[in-house]
């Protein structure tokens, strides 16, 4: 008996001792798995006034699988001011962010990472209210953030053409020097620029965690937009729910999600560009229940937030800011802006919208004016029968197929947008209505079915027709930013002032031997930085700086 | 004690494995290609097929925006030259816009690969049609799988109406355009210049290339590729 108890006992403890080496195995492996690299953020400067644009460029960890960075402007409360989304490029982007002319005074927080990622990079700024300037307190609060964003000085690189001091409007040229090593060990492409720099204020660099949310999609090619459904009268998730997105365009985009149990619906709008108008709608296909569509939105950022501690500004730094408000001030007066977007590239993808290419189509201006659409439906549209003579209007498609009128409504499409009420386009004349395209078949989109489709383009385009309501939200959404460049002096007259602060952003510089570059000084005097920043093979970052004078 | 912590460490082991299984399903959903289509409407039943092939085939689609779709229920119409699809969460056929098609394939009863492609037919009934690609490359050698309904026999069909085929063939470039061809050794010969007609005689004769059917044709078209004899119409 005792034997037995004995040799349990040892079993026991081998079985413990094998679960502790798993475990401690385990535990390691998530310790070097979470032994990540960290996004690199860089902005043109680290001082700004409200309504500048602030230049930002940022190197991504070569294990990041996104496809989409984004970069948020944050107070120190946490709360998300503006937010970029840009598409990374051989793990790097650039991009601007429009600093609101209203931000009052204060330090501010630029943090990068994408959807997925744990990481956070964040800087801190300070930004002057335009009309305010600094605070009469003399004091602020700034990060005491200790895990700061460490770079390495890149000794062996030079500098050459580059004198200690010019003069307004002078011409500087100068070339980067990168010794055979340098140059083996430099990974993705150099990020050079020359801006007003303040020797008295430097701004800190460090990291977050953050939480991402759990099951989240990886946008590769766009911005992910999601949210859920809900019964309006219980507020419970909605299952089964339908719900619409549409982009109207010159062809209407359109993508639909069907929700699970917990309501949740999500989209990838791929390779949109620029802001978007967007209107989201969800019912119920069964038209029993009313729904309500939140849309998913990121309101603060909470833990990118560092300690604070006072800091008190220097009376160098007072008179600059103040030479900065007042240069920012005449650039608004002037109307200079800094920056250009670039056009956005044409993307062909869709050929021909999503409810197929029309059997017919009607241009209402060739005709006398109708007042009404039942008009409309009855003197220019062929198997369309529109009834409003009741409360409830109808409409039926005419199915040529089967020689019969649809007993299903139609999908019926406002400027490319889903809609559900016929109220809508009772009242619709032929001065509203452009063109109006009749697809007579039964028409599939995925799961979808149409029972024909009667789709009216307005004169106005601005489908205002189209009230939002709990089930259908209307708004711009900001897609991938464009691409940008920055303004030169180039037919600036001698008598306008140049106001830059920026005299040169090179986000993107392929690595050689000797890279020439030119810039141009502005009207602005003062100290002035040429910083360049890189990415070696092992991950880690270097920087070169010069500083110069203008007088 | 240890048979807590296997329990413990079995039920995380679920748990990551279902958290696991809910994104990959949310992301199946998200990249689901929508496809476009019309209902599809059946034929008059006459004796013969209107079908390049009796059942829906597993094949894969090239849309022209880029995408593709692999793994799907494809059937050709050779009657009204359209790309069928079952949708089988709403158990409907579906007949996919063909403006909207670049290419398709699906490999037949034989397990013999098929590649269709769209085209501009610019000749007599010009407009779209799907070719099939028997020898694809600069000059490519394509087959329009046409079935008309015609008249026939009735001790054949009841109704004196019959799917019969009437397949076509074309030597087909982007700069010389469509060029008919019949399976036979003349037509081929035909799309050769005098001299090169001579070395293409050799090179089928030595080769022992009979024209018994379009396999043996595409064999000897292939043959006469490989050889490099140019061929000009």
């Amino acid at each position: 008996m005792n034997i037995s108890i004995e040799v349990n006992k040892n079993r026991d403890y081998k079985v413990k001792r094998r679960i502790i080496i798993l475990l401690l195995l385990f535990v390691a492996l998530m310790g070097k798995a979470q032994k990540k690299e960290h996004f690199s953020l860089f902005t043109d400067r680290d001082l700004y006034v409200s309504g500048e644009t602030l230049l930002f460029k940022v190197f991504v960890p070569e294990d990041d699988q996104s496809g989409i960075v984004n970069v948020d402007l944050v107070n120190t409360n946490g709360r998300i001011i503006s937010e970029v989304s840009k598409k990374i490029i051989d793990h790097q982007t650039d991009g601007f962010i429009a600093l609101p002319d209203s931000l009052s005074s204060g330090s501010y927080l630029v943090c990068t990472s994408t959807k997925i990622n744990p990481s956070l990079t964040v800087k801190e700024l300070y930004i002057s209210n335009q009309f305010a300037g600094l605070p009469e307190s003399n004091h602020a609060l700034r990060s005491s953030e200790t895990d700061l964003f460490v770079e390495m000085a890149a000794t062996t690189l030079q500098i050459e053409g580059l004198d200690k001091t010019y003069k307004t409007r002078g011409k500087a040229s100068l070339t980067l020097d990168f010794t055979p090593e340098l140059l083996s060990q430099i990974d993705e492409n150099l990020f050079v620029s020359v801006t007003e720099a303040d020797q008295d204020y430097n701004s800190k660099t460090f990291f977050r965690l953050n939480k991402p949310k759990k099951n989240q999609i990886v946008e590769k090619e766009g911005v992910i937009l999601d949210g859920f459904v809900k019964d309006v009268k219980t507020g419970e998730p909605f299952k089964k729910g339908v719900v619409f997105l549409s982009v109207p365009d010159t062809i209407p985009r359109f993508k639909y999600f069907i929700t699970g149990n917990d309501g949740y619906f999500i989209f990838r709008l791929d390779n949109y560009i620029g802001r978007i108008p967007v209107v989201v709608q969800g019912f119920d296909p069964d038209d029993k229940r009313l729904l309500k569509v939140v849309i998913n939105h990121r309101d603060s950022l909470k833990s990118a937030v560092p300690q604070l501690e006072t800091w008190n500004f220097s009376s160098e730094l007072r008179k600059s800011t103040g030479n900065n408000i007042d240069a920012s001030m005449f650039c608004k007066i002037f109307n200079y802006q800094e920056i250009t977007a670039l056009p956005i590239p044409f993307n062909k993808s869709e050929e021909y919208p999503f409810y197929g290419v029309a059997t017919e189509i009607v241009n209402t201006k060739l005709f006398i004016d109708l007042p009404e659409f039942t008009e409309i439906a009855r003197e220019l549209l062929s198997g369309v029968k529109f009834r409003a003579n009741n409360r409830i209007p109808s409409l039926q498609i005419f199915n040529p197929a089967l020689h019969n009128y649809f007993a299903e409504p139609p999908l019926l499409l406002i400027d490319g947008i889903p809609v559900r009420d016929l109220n809508v386009i009772k009242d619709m004349g032929s001065k509203d209505i452009n063109r109006i395209e009749i697809c007579h078949s039964k028409r599939f989109y995925g799961n979808l079915i149409f029972y024909g489709v009667v789709a009216i383009h307005t004169s106005k385009h601005d489908y205002t027709g189209i009230k939002a309501s709990d089930d259908l939200i209307k708004f711009d959404l900001d897609a991938i930013q464009p691409d940008i460049i920055l303004n030169t002096t180039v037919g600036l007259k001698l008598n306008e002032m140049d106001l830059r602060k920026v005299l040169l952003w090179k986000p993107s510089i392929k690595p050689e031997k000797n890279i020439k570059l030119d810039f141009e000084t502005s009207d602005i005097k003062g100290n002035y930085r040429l910083i360049i920043h890189g990415k070696t093979k092992d991950g880690s970052n270097f920087y070169k700086e010069q500083f110069f004078e203008v007088n | 004690m240890a048979n807590r912590i296997l329990f413990l460490i079995i039920l995380f082991g679920l748990f990551v494995t279902s958290s696991l299984n809910a994104q990959e399903e949310l992301f199946k959903k998200l990249s689901s290609v929508k496809i476009k289509g019309t209902n599809f409407i059946t034929y008059p039943a006459y004796s013969g097929t209107p079908y390049l092939s009796e059942k829906f085939l597993i094949g894969e689609i090239e849309f022209m925006n880029g995408v593709k779709i692999d793994k799907i229920g494809l059937r050709y119409s050779s009657y009204r030259d359209e790309l069928i699809y079952y949708n089988s969460d709403i158990s409907t056929q579906i007949v996919i816009d063909k403006i909207s098609i670049k290419s398709f394939s699906f490999n037949d009863e034989n397990g013999v690969k098929r590649v269709f492609r769209r085209q501009n037919y610019t000749g007599f009934l010009n407009g779209e049609r799907f070719f099939e690609l028997l020898s694809d490359g600069d000059i490519a050698l394509l087959a329009y799988r046409k079935v008309d309904l015609g008249t026939c026999d009735p001790s054949y069909s009841k109704l004196g109406l019959a799917y019969q085929k009437s397949y076509s063939y074309y030597v087909y470039s982007a700069a010389s355009g469509y060029s008919p061809i019949s399976l036979n050794r003349n037509s081929l010969l035909s799309k050769f210049t005098k001299p090169n007609q001579k070395l293409a005689k050799k090179v089928l004769r030595k080769n022992r290339v009979e024209f018994s059917d379009e396999a043996s044709f595409v064999l000897a078209w292939n043959l006469l590729k490989e050889n490099g004899i140019p061929i000009s119409y």
